[in-house]
């Protein structure tokens, strides 16, 4: 059988595989479609390329197969092909790019009404701490978390005491609002990434990161940590649910703020010192 | 070299051009040990670059207070705090040696073998008290207490760049001495005007090898001046 | 080999006279007139015994053979340490020894042997040292005693390594990017010993290559033969000498940043370490950046992928216009192609950093540059193409692994778009749409080139042919599952797949990639096996393959006209060669043979229509 057949059938399976195959993406459920669109388009562009040089090639290998005495071209350069195939390739690449730095200009830009969302990440787990009715987050330190702070919270910072905190892996939000979600991680890097929203980062220790996205279709969705962590990094999933304004709404009710948590532990202390006085 | 045509070179931009576009070699009249050094020394700029940048970023960006560098490094001269005193001594024994270095080579060249060789002797030896005053400036902070990993006068990496990258550069430095001692030995023994055959290498010896060890010496003494400013004077 | 021709040694200008006489001997003074020589004859030192001359020998040749044997060995344990893996994927629990801490031991080091032990330690070791010389003219690297204590470093770093095994704690498993803090802590595998040792084996590595990459860079500039310019060399040696400059100024970042994470492990240092607290426990660092770590390995890494990728362009070029009896198209092209490239690969590391937390305007800084590099990597390919066009091609194993060099080099060179351009990147970084990419355009596609490589060369280095018959099945079996392994491996990552999982547990994403997994693993089995057919193949053609006989590919090189065949040790006989022309003309117009050889003078050929010399 002749090489060239082989490789033809290299090129026309690669088409097929695309067309008919059960993988693609996840259904997106946020705001950057415009991603995925860019991603059509090169896919557009590069298989183009990838099946017009494939089917060169092939052409090449059937016409000009080794034969004793053939007529070979002599032609060490040619400008002016080399040029047309400079520009064209430039052009290419501008129409690849252009499109790609503007959704990214969108993606680290955060919108003003973005729902902020602080992700504390650990070897190998997850939890969540939002702000409260003032709308900021209390500033926080690493080396500041204890048990009684799990979140490292500065107990100077007024803006800390409303904070809402999660110490669970299971995160609420509400459709059709931005959410500016703000990585911090304890002890190495970690990435917060939903297949569905597209959008990723990664936690550093010592520095906060953030990306933003919009969540737009109500479901349950696996998180999964996307930078490699150490043994349990396979592990390290949590959940998102995406839900109505009011679901959400209950939901964040339900929550504990820092001062509930520091009232709690002070009557526990309390309690405690008072088993321990009658004790006495 | 022996070949007529290398003696009227064209200059300039074009003349590189030209050397570029000629057979055999591209750096005319250059020896391959010259042309090795010169690679390596653009190499070893890249290493300490990266360090230096390394620095520079870890410097702006730790948490603590970075150290008052001329408090720090100041020596008490009857009970009086001189900055910058030991370091300024430091510099200069070596700017010095780079000197003696440069004469040699030219002595080198002219087969002035006993003159070469003193001033080979006479850079090993700044050399050597470079090392020396590093190592009393790295025991009088050791003394005070700085460590890679801690620093009683504030941030911990300026105890762990110091140590790394004046460390690095004294290593730099002990191998050029080793390396200066060997080659005044040779020197005086005669080896380069005899063409004598390298232990390891088989090679013949030329008085080329003090120049090459010259460039060495210069480059090392040119990244103690960027050191010397990064750490000492910002 | 006798010594004669060192102690002969005449002065120099009597020696070039005579030279000169003999050409003027035949027809033309004028246009066979070559410049004389400017350097005196090389001085060898000839091995007497065993030890000098097959062990710590200096002839660059022996050398290169050093390397390719050490770095085949390690690509062998990259190559199970893959099927364990994959094993683990596709079957999860079959093999019971492949815990979590051993997959991810697993992936470090295959990572890190095949990219830097295995293709850099081949293309530029083995493939550098023993086609440099003979290439340009020379008898031997400039510095042949240098040359074998780069061989001998790189033998103890790929010890200290393969120590690693059988340290407590095994390997490190840290991923083969070893970023901190998660490399140095405790959590990950073989954070004790078997990072250090890692990290020691890199420095050694880099010392030892920057003794090799200063003869390959310096035997290149400064020691080529009468007649070869720099742009009559095969781009062969355009592609080492650009990957070993390349080398030379990012092995650097490399080392700083092996010294720093070491200082951090051994003495607790905080370059790369912020304040943790590790399984409730605070830990003694404070105020180091992890990102600084990554500008620096990616500083390295990005270049290194080149290292990697520029010697297989020039080899692959040489070989297309070989065997397509064609010019290669467009030389001055890729000969600024190849620089170019090299030296844009600076300015694009932090690609890989799209999503790392770096500051985020940097995107776009680097999505430019990183596509820009895809105008010269793509001409390349055209100009590969158009060589084929309208030449005369023969199909035998060399063309169809440059063939199979091709299409994967495409395909993967394609992915790099999606993965360069930032948008793009984000929704795909850290996926097996990565992994597919970088397998296709740094893993498969060299490896096509080294195997076409090895059956282009192997004639000159042993003096025999490889079988065709078991080459085409090589080819077919390595060309066609490595395709299939890699291809269908993108679409694992746009479900979404993040890779360095040891398992998927019973994810969304499980059910429709469990049957790809599976295949993917009997196809990564199939292609590991095909291997030893490549194996089996030298190892019987070595005694009894078909003798080659001096220059079986017609080929115009130098390579393949010295007096001897193998080379001996001076590589050329009494007399150094003189070149005339490039190593692309074949098939000129008016030429009686469909190649000239370099060392043909032009009063040989005066009917042909040279046009490029």
């Amino acid at each position: 059988m002749h090489p060239g057949i082989i490789f033809l059938g290299v090129v026309v399976g690669s088409v097929l595989f695309h067309i008919f195959t059960p993988w693609w993406w996840t259904d997106i459920a946020s705001n950057w479609g415009a991603m995925d669109d860019t991603i059509n388009l090169t896919f557009w562009i590069g298989g183009g390329v990838f099946i017009l040089v494939c089917l060169f090639m092939v052409y090449c290998i059937f016409m000009f197969s080794y034969k004793e005495g053939r007529k070979v071209e002599y032609k060490p350069e040619d400008h002016k092909l080399e040029k047309i195939l400079t520009i064209a390739t430039t052009v290419g690449v501008i129409a690849l790019l252009a499109p790609g730095l503007i959704v990214y200009n969108n993606y680290i830009n955060t919108p003003k009404n973005a729902l902020q969302v602080e992700v504390n990440a650990w070897q190998w787990g997850w939890q969540y701490r939002l702000p409260g009715e003032d709308g900021i987050l209390g500033t926080a330190q690493v080396a500041k978390i204890t048990d009684d702070n799990p979140f490292g919270i500065n107990l100077d910072d007024p803006n800390g005491k409303d904070d809402i905190l999660i110490e669970d892996d299971v995160l609420h939000l509400k459709t059709d609002r931005p959410v500016k979600i703000l990585l911090r991680s304890l002890d190495v890097l970690h990435n917060y990434y939903v297949p569905q929203f597209r959008a990723k980062m990664d936690a550093i220790p010592g520095i906060i990161t953030y990306y933003w996205f919009e969540p737009n279709k109500i479901g349950e969705y696996e998180v999964l940590c996307a930078e490699y962590c150490g043994v349990g990094h396979y592990a390290m999933r949590a959940k998102v649910i995406v839900e109505s304004e009011g679901n959400y709404e209950n939901w964040i009710k339900e929550q504990e703020t820092f001062s509930d948590l520091i009232a709690k532990q002070e009557s526990n202390e309390s309690k405690l010192t008072l088993v321990a006085k009658s004790n006495d | 070299m022996s070949d007529n045509s290398l003696n009227n070179l064209p200059g300039g931009f074009k003349g590189m051009s030209h050397d570029m576009g000629s057979d055999q070699t591209a750096f005319k009249g250059a020896q391959w040990g010259k042309v090795m050094m010169w690679i390596f020394l653009l190499s070893d700029t890249f290493i300490f670059s990266c360090f230096l940048i390394s620095y520079m970023k870890g410097r702006t960006s730790t948490v603590v207070d970075w150290p008052n560098t001329s408090e720090v490094f100041s020596l008490h001269v009857g009970g009086v705090p001189v900055p910058l005193l030991l370091i300024a001594i430091m510099t200069f024994v070596l700017i010095t040696s780079s000197g003696t270095m440069a004469l040699a080579v030219k002595y080198g060249y002219e087969r002035n073998r006993k003159m070469c060789g003193w001033l080979i002797l006479a850079t090993a030896i700044g050399g050597l008290t470079f090392v020396g005053m590093q190592v009393f400036e790295w025991s009088k902070l050791i003394h005070e207490g700085v460590r890679p990993w801690e620093n009683p006068f504030g941030a911990k990496q300026f105890g762990s760049f110091f140590f790394m990258i004046t460390g690095f550069h004294g290593t730099h430095v002990s191998i050029g001495v080793i390396f200066l001692f060997i080659y005044a030995r040779k020197v005086f023994r005669g080896d380069f005007d005899n063409a004598k055959r390298g232990f390891f290498t088989t090679m013949k010896s030329d008085y080329v090898a003090i120049e090459i060890l010259g460039l060495y010496w210069h480059f090392v003494d040119l990244v103690w001046v960027f050191i010397f400013a990064f750490f000492y004077l910002w | 080999m006798s010594d004669e021709y060192n102690q002969k040694n005449t002065p120099l200008e009597a020696q070039s006279s005579e030279t000169m006489t003999d050409i003027s001997g035949t027809t033309s003074k004028d246009i066979d007139y070559v410049r004389p020589a400017e350097l005196p004859e090389q001085d060898l030192y000839h091995g007497h015994s065993f030890i000098t001359k097959w062990v710590f020998c200096q002839d660059a040749k022996v050398i290169g053979v050093q390397y390719f044997l050490t770095a085949v060995f390690t690509g062998i344990v990259g190559l199970v340490l893959s099927w364990l893996m994959r094993l683990q994927l596709g079957y999860p629990d079959l093999v019971p020894f492949i815990t979590a801490e051993h997959y991810y031991q697993f992936v470090t080091m295959h990572g890190m042997i095949m990219v830097v032990y295995f293709l850099t330690a081949l293309f530029l070791g083995g493939f550098g040292n023993y086609l440099i010389p003979l290439m340009v003219g020379a008898r031997d690297m400039v510095f042949p005693y240098v040359n074998m204590v780069s061989f001998w470093m790189f033998f103890i770093a790929v010890c200290v390594l393969m120590a690693s095994f059988f340290v407590p704690g095994g390997p490190t498993g840290a991923g083969w990017t070893l970023y901190p803090p998660q490399a140095i802590l405790p959590g990950t595998p073989g954070s004790n010993m078997g990072i250090i040792l890692m990290l020691a084996s890199l420095s050694l590595f880099v010392i030892g290559f920057t003794m090799g990459g200063l003869n390959y860079i310096i035997t290149i500039l400064q020691a080529r033969t009468r007649g070869m310019t720099l742009m009559r060399m095969p781009l062969t040696i355009w592609g080492i000498f650009t990957a070993t400059a390349l080398a030379m100024l990012a092995f650097p970042a490399l080392l700083v940043s092996c010294i720093m994470m070491t200082l951090d492990k051994m003495l607790e240092t905080s370059f790369f370490m912020p304040a943790i607290i590790q399984a409730g426990e605070v830990l003694d660092y404070g105020g180091g950046s992890p990102v600084l770590f990554q500008h620096l390995f990616w500083f390295f890494g990005h270049p290194e992928v080149y290292i990697v990728a520029l010697p297989a362009f020039g080899i692959v070029s040489d070989l297309i216009s070989v065997h397509a009896r064609k010019n290669i198209f467009g030389y001055r092209m890729m000969v600024w192609a190849i620089v170019g490239i090299g030296g844009l690969s600076f300015f694009v590391w932090a690609h890989h950093m799209y999503v790392s937390g770096m500051n985020p305007w940097f995107g776009f800084f680097f999505a430019t540059t990183t596509l820009i590099i895809a105008v010269p990597t793509a001409l390349k390919v055209y100009n590969w193409i158009i060589t084929l066009f309208r030449a005369n091609i023969r199909m035998n194993t060399v063309m169809l692994f440059c063939l199979g060099f091709i299409v994967t080099f495409v395909n993967g060179g394609i992915t790099g778009i999606f993965l360069g351009n930032v948008a793009v990147d984000i929704p795909l970084s850290d996926t097996y749409f990565v992994i597919a990419h970088f397998h296709m355009v740094m893993g498969v596609a060299p490896l096509m080139v080294i195997m076409g490589a090895v059956y282009h060369w192997f004639p000159l280095v042993t003096g025999r042919m490889l079988s065709e018959k078991l080459g085409k099945w090589h080819f077919w079996f390595t060309f066609l599952g490595a395709y299939s392994i890699y291809f269908p491996m993108h679409y694992l990552g746009f479900i979404g797949v993040p890779r360095r999982y040891f398992e998927m547990y019973d994810s969304p994403y499980v059910a429709s990639a469990t049957g790809m997994n599976e295949f993917i693993t009997v196809a990564a089995l199939i292609v590991g096996f095909a291997q030893f057919i490549f194996i089996y193949n030298i190892v019987t053609s070595l005694s009894i393959g078909k003798p080659a006989g001096k220059n079986p590919w017609k080929a115009n090189s130098l390579e393949w006209l010295t007096p001897e065949v193998p080379p001996a040790h001076g590589n050329w006989g009494e007399k150094l060669p003189v070149i005339h022309r490039w190593p692309y003309d074949f098939n000129v117009p008016g030429a009686k043979e469909d190649y000239i050889t370099q060392t043909t003078p032009p009063s040989e050929v005066m009917s042909a229509e040279v046009e490029k010399t």
